[in-house]
């Protein structure tokens, strides 16, 4: 059996356990041991880039010095912590004067990083670990009444030169994993443009605007759902449709769906225990197609 | 024009002190072709941001108005701007770069000192709530393990990470 | 060898440096120094009747060796050899000094310093001169005959030079027909004159007239005489030396024979094969046996061999009435024998393809200029109607994006130098076709730098023609409404556009052709960093490699405009002739010899040399020796350098010289410094000691110059010698690392400084004594400040002692 450590970063415990949830139970049906390490924390995201580079840096290393402790890969559901842990990892891999630099911050809290772990994406495992074949024997429920706008969000492939995830301007895992549990991938508008997501707080007529313009392009090709990978994508497109009813005075309906549900949901396990009322957008409408 | 811009004024000062920072290493290769700006999702949005007006800024040394404007803090980091960049300018980083600078001198916004917050208390940026402890227990979700608080206020002594919210505590 | 006499001649310069030498005392010092036969002082030596006081000495028998202390030495050192040659003297037994710009001048100040300098550097001329021995001429013959490599524009141009001038030229070509890129760009800037003239012989043959070009459809490029076209055909191996390569080609077959078709086009009418039109950018179709349009040279069909069904279908066989077709012709070898090669194969369009934001092989709307070229073209597959290849209607709008694949890190870096002008000439020919058409170049910078170009962007302008100033991010594709929306920011206005269009035409990258790497190896020729050709020198050799004999020219160096590729053909033609028009190759054997007895065959000297001239030879008993080709070897010593035994020496600088100038160099001080040995080379070191002489720069007399060709020659052992004789610092002089002339010796010499450092700090003496400085012509000042510094640090240093 494929053993990680999970990486379940601040915002999937805090507010998704939905994620947590069904990422686990497909993650288990399909032969993946996931492993709870102590004294993770945060993983430096975007935010506390700005502050500080160089200590974000160091707090990416630190989190993956545990997992080399533990002799595990790292596995990540969120595509903000699998970037910044990505990124920190391949930097200090290839640059042997940073990693020098980032592990005398790092002998002050005990920790040295040494380079053998990868961290992957939850999806890069369903890929490369488990496979597309695995998975299409083992869905139950096929989804093929069902099309999906696939947004696997910004971080999962860009920056393509550190992350090497997947072809940047095609990407093809994400459909392809969607459409192994019998779905269809659509195409739609600025499929690969940012949700917004990050500058909510700041600036949140801009997130809005950004995000609403995700949900039109994907009303307008017609899609059942919006499929995401991260959970600040998921925040921002559905808590936001909640907003774009009150500022624009326009109602979308459109069901934003972690793919774990989906893929949870195709390897038949009870919708009821998936917490799917921590949507905001209710997902009747997916489960009706998918019984 | 105010004092600040008057006591660095050159060009050479500012993009020089930029290529030093981690993240600012490449802005002295952009030619302004403009691909950044419109690849950006946020720049079609609104016209308070334009990355390739940032990075001209700061090779003309215009220090005070990048780092006290409100643009640079309106980059959404998709990185779609360096993914095409064909200068290969870190385009996103250079933002990180002049963000961490314009933290230094005291410019950051409140958002971002609350995360900072966060993780020097708790670990994390978000705190959980009883509500999702309950939850989490009910739908048969492991307890959540203990951060590395300790380990991470070791890394923030060492990188002087706590001591740029020390001098914000300071500002009036 | 006879006893040597030596004939030593003084020029004051007209008494300008006897002001500061004193020169009664110089001739006292020489006449008193053994070997010396004859001395003579004159105001100048090179010319005149100073020149004839040293051949009526020769003449006379009195000397056998002339040392002559002159100025501007680089002139007079050639016309003095030539004198003193028909004089009956072997013109390498002469040695020339400069007592102007090495000593009198830098040392104004210290006149007696300086004379005392000046009988070391007379006293080293003559110690060197004593040891010079003859050095004979050789002959290498050349054959009247060129290859040129390319058919496009360049090469054409190239060969009816060449052929005009009476050499036997080979011209050939990959393609089945002539004409490469230029035939296919339709028309060109900025005359907007038809491309396809360039198939024709400039000069109408048979009455010699002197129009500006002569039509093809008059006058055929077949009719030029001495001109063998081999199209089809490609390079495969070159051996031999320059003056005489023997080449061979790979020439692939093309199953119509080319003195037989008469191009009636029966073949073509019964071809049941066809296929997309690769010379037409695939927008229109042609049959499996073809012709490019009208007025190609040959103008004899071809089958492809990917599309033809051979003797399954043979219809076009049974047809042809000249019994043209021969399915069964093979690949053949061919075999020439030539005294130059030209390489003249152009570049390319870059596959746009990895821009993958610009979706250029998934939207059938973008295309590339080529592609639209071949639109614009009345020959062309849409008889000059600019349409969208997606459904064949006509484009209103069109919008053009500069710099695509070009100025990019992420895949040429380079600026591709013609495309500004190639979208200013579409752009104009379709607004003056269609003023309707609704034109936009996105460019990040237009660069109009060529004669006329910027009355382009002008007219451009005038015709209304848009211009945005931003590159773009991304192409969409509207699929409702079959529209292409480039995402664009017009800069100048601070504003994202959308422009919807249809047609999007890209300027892409243009890169060397495809195999250009194989022909490097092949010819042994060095490609630039962007992939291009390398020519020897951008400067002064653009035409020229640093293999004698072989020639560039055109877009193989980098891409071009067809006047400047024209200009460029012009010039290798000349270069090319020059090279084997005398029939032979007289150079003077100033090359470096092997003493067979000691090589050892370590193979250090045939991966140093810069020019291939040495190569292994085997011996009796499976030994290896190493050879020099005196052809090939340029005579700098850098063999000398790295050889770890000793066993090779330049003929016309062989250790006991250099050994015998170093210890008179350092005999007479004179001066209460220490004494430092500059090692120059005789290229950019010694300029650098000329012309802080010549510059009046001031330095100290203790500092003196032994000129060497190159510093590759200098090995660790000549330092530790220099500091036995007497030197208590050494500086080595030599060109910058990237502007060695003879390409690696500064870089060589830079090693063995560092490794004598190391030497010398374990010998105990201090390893700043030695310095290697790089120098280049207009940097006097640096040298004087050198040798100041240099001088100063070895005073700070104290006495040298050895034990």
């Amino acid at each position: 059996m494929t053993s990680y450590a999970l990486f379940l970063g601040c915002t999937i415990p805090a507010r998704q356990p939905h994620y947590e949830l069904s990422a686990r139970k497909a993650l288990t049906k399909l032969g993946i041991e996931l492993v709870d390490l102590e004294n993770m924390t945060c993983c430096a995201p975007p935010p506390l880039q700005s502050i500080d580079l160089e200590t974000s840096l160091a707090i990416a290393a630190y989190n993956i010095c545990l997992a080399e402790e533990a002799d595990l890969n790292i596995v990540t559901l969120c595509t903000g912590c699998f970037e910044s842990l990505a990124i920190a990892n391949h930097l200090l891999k290839e640059k042997p004067e940073l990693k020098a630099k980032v592990n005398k911050i790092l002998a002050n809290a005990g920790k040295e990083f040494k380079g053998n772990k990868e961290v992957r994406h939850f999806l890069q495992v369903l890929m490369n670990d488990v496979g597309v074949n695995r998975i299409k024997m083992d869905v139950v429920k096929p989804l093929d009444k069902l099309k999906v706008a696939a947004f696997s969000g910004c971080h999962l492939i860009r920056p393509s030169e550190l992350l090497h995830f997947d072809d940047p301007e095609r990407p093809r895992i994400f459909d392809t994993l969607i459409e192994a549990l019998g779905a269809k991938s659509i195409p739609y508008k600025n499929k690969l443009r940012c949700c917004g997501g990050l500058l909510r707080g700041y600036a949140d007529d801009v997130a809005l605007a950004i995000a609403r313009d995700k949900i039109i392009n994907a009303h307008n090709a017609g899609a059942d759902c919006i499929s995401t990978l991260c959970p600040f994508c998921f925040l921002t497109l559905d808590l936001g449709q909640m907003l774009i009813k009150t500022t624009y005075k326009e109602e979308y309906n459109m069901p934003i769906i972690h793919y774990a549900e989906l893929l949870s949901l195709s390897l038949g396990v009870d919708p009821k225990e998936l917490a799917l009322e921590f949507h905001k957008v209710k997902t009747d409408t997916v489960l009706e197609k998918i019984s | 024009m105010t004092e600040e811009k008057l006591e660095k004024p050159t060009i050479e000062d500012f993009s020089r002190e930029i290529t030093r920072m981690l993240g600012g290493e490449t802005i002295t290769y952009c030619y302004q072709c403009g691909t950044c700006a419109s690849s950006c999702p946020v720049a079609k949005t609104t016209d308070r941001y334009n990355p390739r007006q940032i990075i001209r800024m700061a090779l003309l040394g215009q220090r005070y108005e990048v780092l006290n404007g409100d643009s640079i803090w309106l980059c959404a980091s998709c990185y779609n701007c360096q993914e095409r960049c064909p200068q290969k300018v870190e385009i996103a980083d250079v933002i990180y770069a002049l963000r961490n600078m314009a933290i230094r001198e005291g410019n950051i916004p409140a958002l971002y000192a609350e995360f900072a917050n966060g993780l020097m208390s708790e670990g994390r940026l978000a705190p959980i709530s009883k509500f999702l402890e309950k939850k989490r227990s009910d739908y048969g979700l492991p307890p959540l393990k203990p951060t590395g608080v300790e380990a991470l206020k070791k890394i923030f002594s060492a990188t002087g990470f706590d001591k740029i919210f020390f001098k914000k505590g300071e500002q009036p | 060898m006879e006893e040597a006499k030596v004939g030593v001649f003084l020029s004051d310069c007209g008494g300008q440096i006897s002001k500061i030498l004193d020169f009664e005392a110089l001739a006292e010092f020489v006449k008193k120094v053994d070997g010396v036969t004859f001395v003579a002082r004159s105001s100048e030596f090179w010319r005149g009747q100073g020149l004839k006081t040293i051949t009526d000495a020769v003449k006379s028998g009195k000397i056998n060796r002339a040392v002559v202390a002159e100025n501007v030495p680089k002139i007079s050192e050639i016309v003095i050899a030539k004198a003193v040659e028909e004089a009956g003297l072997n013109p390498h037994l002469v040695e020339v000094l400069d007592l102007k710009d090495h000593c009198a001048w830098p040392h104004r100040d210290a006149p007696s310093e300086a004379t005392e300098k000046a009988k070391a550097m007379l006293l080293a001329a003559i110690e060197k001169a004593k040891l010079l021995e003859p050095i004979d001429k050789a002959e290498f013959p050349t054959v009247k005959s060129v290859l040129v490599i390319g058919g496009g524009i360049a090469g054409m141009q190239a060969a009816e030079d060449l052929a005009e001038m009476g050499f036997q030229v080979h011209l050939i070509e990959k393609e089945p027909f002539l004409g490469g890129l230029a035939a296919k760009a339709g028309r060109f800037f900025p005359t907007d004159d038809c491309a396809i003239c360039i198939q024709s012989p400039t000069v109408d043959l048979k009455t010699v007239t002197h129009t500006s070009r002569k039509c093809v459809y008059r006058s055929g490029f077949s009719e030029i005489p001495n001109l063998n076209v081999l199209t089809n055909s490609k390079v495969v191996k070159v051996e031999g030396v320059p003056g005489n390569f023997k080449v061979t080609l790979e020439r692939r077959p093309r199953y119509v024979s080319e003195e037989k078709c008469v191009a009636c086009d029966l073949c073509t009418s019964v071809c049941p094969v066809e296929v997309p039109d690769d010379y037409n950018a695939k927008l229109s179709t042609r049959k499996a046996i073809y012709v490019n349009k009208p007025l190609v040279y040959p103008a004899a069909y071809v089958i492809d061999e990917k599309a033809c069904k051979f003797h399954e279908c043979a219809k076009c066989v049974e047809v042809c009435p000249a019994k043209a077709i021969d399915l069964d012709q093979k690949t053949e070898y061919v075999t020439l024998n030539v005294g130059s090669i030209i390489v003249a194969t152009g570049f390319r369009e870059y596959n746009p393809n990895v821009i993958k934001e610009y979706h250029y092989s998934e939207y059938p709307d973008v295309i590339t200029h080529l592609e639209l070229a071949r639109m614009l073209d009345a020959f062309g597959p849409t008889k000059g109607m600019i349409v969208k290849p997606s459904n064949g209607k006509p484009a209103k709008r069109i919008v053009f994006v500069q710099c695509v694949g070009s100025r990019d890190r992420r895949w040429n870096p380079y600026c591709s130098s013609i495309c500004c002008m190639i979208s200013l000439k579409h752009a104009t020919l379709i607004k003056t076709a269609h003023p309707d058409a609704d034109v936009t170049i996105c460019y990040i910078d237009i660069r109009t730098t060529g004669r006329e170009h910027e009355y382009y962007y002008e007219k451009a302008r005038e015709l209304g023609v848009k211009f945005v100033k931003g590159r773009p991010a991304e192409i969409l594709h509207d699929p409702a409404t079959n529209t292409l929306i480039v995402e664009v920011e017009d800069e100048l206005l601070r504003r994202l556009l959308e422009l919807e269009t249809d047609l999007v035409v890209l300027a892409t990258a243009m890169v060397p052709s495809e195999e250009t790497k194989k022909l490097a190896e092949i010819l042994g020729l060095e490609l630039d960093q962007d992939g291009f050709f390398k020519e020897y020198n951008a400067k002064l050799r653009p035409t020229e490699t640093k293999r004698r004999g072989i020639f560039l020219c055109g877009g193989a160096t980098f891409p071009k405009d067809a006047p400047t590729a024209s200009l460029h053909a012009h010039s290798a033609a000349v270069k090319a002739a020059k090279f084997i028009m005398q029939g032979k190759i007289v150079k003077d054997l100033k090359t470096a010899v092997v003493n067979e007895d000691y090589c050892g065959n370590c193979q250090f000297c045939p991966v140093t040399c810069p020019y291939g001239a040495i190569t292994l030879e085997p011996k009796e008993n499976k030994h290896f020796v190493a050879h020099v080709s005196e052809l090939l070897c340029e005579g700098c010593g850098i063999c000398v350098g790295t050889c770890p035994v000793g066993a090779i020496e330049l003929r016309h600088l062989k250790q006991d010289q250099i050994a015998a100038q170093m210890r008179a160099l350092l005999s007479v001080n004179g001066t209460p410094k220490p004494l430092i040995l500059a090692i120059s080379c005789s290229e950019c070191g010694n300029a650098a000691v000329d012309s802080s002489g010549m510059a009046m720069m001031n330095y100290p007399a203790n500092v003196r110059v032994l000129r060497v060709p190159c510093t590759g020659i200098v090995q660790v052992r000549h330092i530790l010698e220099a500091f036995k004789a007497g030197a208590q610092g050494v500086m080595v002089v030599g060109c910058k690392p990237d502007g060695c002339h003879y390409e690696v010796g500064s870089q060589k010499a830079k090693k063995k400084v560092e490794l004598a450092k190391m030497l010398l700090n374990a010998y105990g003496i201090e390893p700043e004594r030695l310095e290697m400085f790089n120098l280049v012509y207009i940097e006097g000042d640096k040298f004087a400040e050198a040798a100041k510094n240099m001088t100063e640090k070895v005073e700070k240093l104290g006495v040298l002692q050895l034990a």
